[in-house]
């Protein structure tokens, strides 16, 4: 009896050692996106659902080029559409409008939010973006050059046809 | 199971002979190709963000929309994979072969066959086409739209991608068919039948993707392809006044080979880089992330 139950107890701790050993070798410690990547992968998950807007509806409502400012229209898939604004040639912003039904986690940041602008409520996002609700659409305005300052992020905001957006059913 | 974008963007090489040859390229389009490697980087870079709350949202937003596999990135992936053909093992054993700094091609020669003239000029318009496929479905814009490709290689075209457009002109171009690798490659195609092009694996491996019904539509695709590009590449080749032999001097720089073998160098580099796939990734990475960034 108790010689068995050293057995079971050794083989137990020789389990414990390969079992150790094993995951000493598996390299590296799961990758911090391992549960989006789980997630994403799932049958049936999709990131863009097939009731959302398709991109090409949304470029009506971006601001149209003016001065030495040149709108040029870079992504546009369902759901999403992006264009950057150049100054002179030079990249200064990047404009995207996006359908919160593919991440309506992203509608949850606008709840606090005490500014407007265009009377839809409005956020900074990160440290480079200013976002505006409108309807169920995010619009934002991205910095990519640090001349282009918050304010002229909410000033380009203003400029989307953001009630024309908000009436997209 | 294939591997997951962060993965793919976290294992890109730093110093391989991909790297070496991109970074002697560097002369062609000063300061745009910093061979970003990880994932995490490529977000910070992307994003300029460093709130590690902020770049979760961003790498976890990123991933879903690579892994929804009707938004085409992953197509883009496998396009720019296929169309490579190198060959690790001889890149590994090259660069343990190094001396110093140098790779001696000496060593390699009986490994080494150039590709003729035809089928490299094939090789290089497969190529641009899966360039424009891959262009169409990152930025969502229809298969067949060569117009939007050949405005945005002149407009949007920078980075990695505009490191990759420059490899492909001096790699698969200058170096293997001579300065007048234009001529050469439109007289190819131009006379190409749906035979040759059925024969050449690359098409093969790539022909479900291209344009057309048939082996003669997606013939025309091609030729389409290259007559849209031709410009753009010409120009690119004379503004910046690119010959061969400049070439040759600034690969010098890291293999070491004579005059008399300048053929050889070609099917080096051809063999032992995978600059479509590098860059390629690191297009891909760039592009989903700059797209989570606006729907977070």
């Amino acid at each position: 009896m108790s010689s068995t139950n050293t057995i079971g107890k050794l083989s137990a701790a020789g389990l414990l050692a390969i079992w150790l050993f094993l995951s000493g070798c598996s390299s590296t410690p799961p990758s911090r996106f391992e549960q989006a990547q789980q997630a994403s992968t799932q049958r049936g998950a999709s990131a863009v659902v097939r009731e959302s807007e398709q991109g090409g509806q949304f470029n009506k409502f971006f601001p149209a080029a003016e001065g030495e400012y040149k709108v040029v229209y870079s992504q546009e898939k369902k759901g999403f559409a992006q264009a950057k604004l150049k100054q002179n040639g030079k990249e200064v912003a990047v404009f995207t409008i996006s359908d919160t039904i593919n991440n309506p986690q992203a509608k949850d940041k606008f709840q606090q939010s005490t500014d407007k602008i265009g009377g839809y409520p409005a956020v900074s996002s990160g440290s480079k973006g200013t976002a505006v609700l409108a309807g169920l659409f995010q619009v934002k305005v991205i910095s990519k050059d640090s001349s282009f300052t918050e304010k002229e992020r909410e000033s380009w905001l203003s400029k989307f046809d953001l009630s024309g957006l908000a009436a997209l059913q | 199971m294939s591997k997951t974008i962060f993965e793919l963007v976290d294992e890109l090489p730093t110093n391989n002979i991909t790297v070496m040859t991109l970074r002697a390229l560097d002369f062609v389009v000063p300061g745009e190709w910093n061979n970003t490697v990880g994932f995490v980087n490529t977000i910070r870079e992307v994003s300029g963000e460093e709130d590690e709350d902020i770049i979760q949202q961003i790498g976890d937003r990123a991933i879903w929309l690579y892994n929804d596999k009707s938004q085409g990135y992953q197509r883009a992936m496998w396009l720019y994979e296929t169309v490579d053909n190198a060959d690790s093992a001889l890149g590994a054993a090259a660069l343990a072969n190094k001396v110093g700094e140098k790779i001696p091609l000496l060593g390699f020669l009986n490994r080494l066959t150039p590709n003729p003239d035809k089928a490299q000029s094939i090789d290089l318009t497969l190529k641009l086409v899966v360039e424009v496929l891959a262009f169409c479905q990152i930025n969502g814009i229809p298969g067949d739209s060569i117009g939007d490709f050949a405005a945005a290689l002149g407009e949007e075209y920078k980075g990695d991608s505009l490191m990759r457009m420059a490899a492909l002109i001096c790699l698969d171009g200058l170096i293997p068919l001579g300065p007048d690798f234009l001529g050469k490659v439109q007289s190819t195609i131009s006379n190409l039948s749906g035979g040759d092009l059925e024969r050449n694996g690359t098409f093969r491996g790539i022909s479900s993707l291209i344009p057309g019904n048939s082996t003669g539509g997606k013939l025309d695709f091609i030729g389409n392809a290259l007559e849209g590009v031709t410009g753009w590449i010409g120009n690119f080749v004379g503004d910046r006044g690119l010959n061969p032999a400049t070439i040759f001097d600034h690969l010098q720089g890291f293999v070491e080979f004579s005059d008399d073998k300048l053929d050889y160098v070609a099917a080096f580099l051809d063999m032992t880089t995978n600059y479509y796939e590098h860059t390629g990734t690191q297009t891909i990475a760039r592009s989903i992330i700059e797209r989570a960034v606006g729907e977070i």
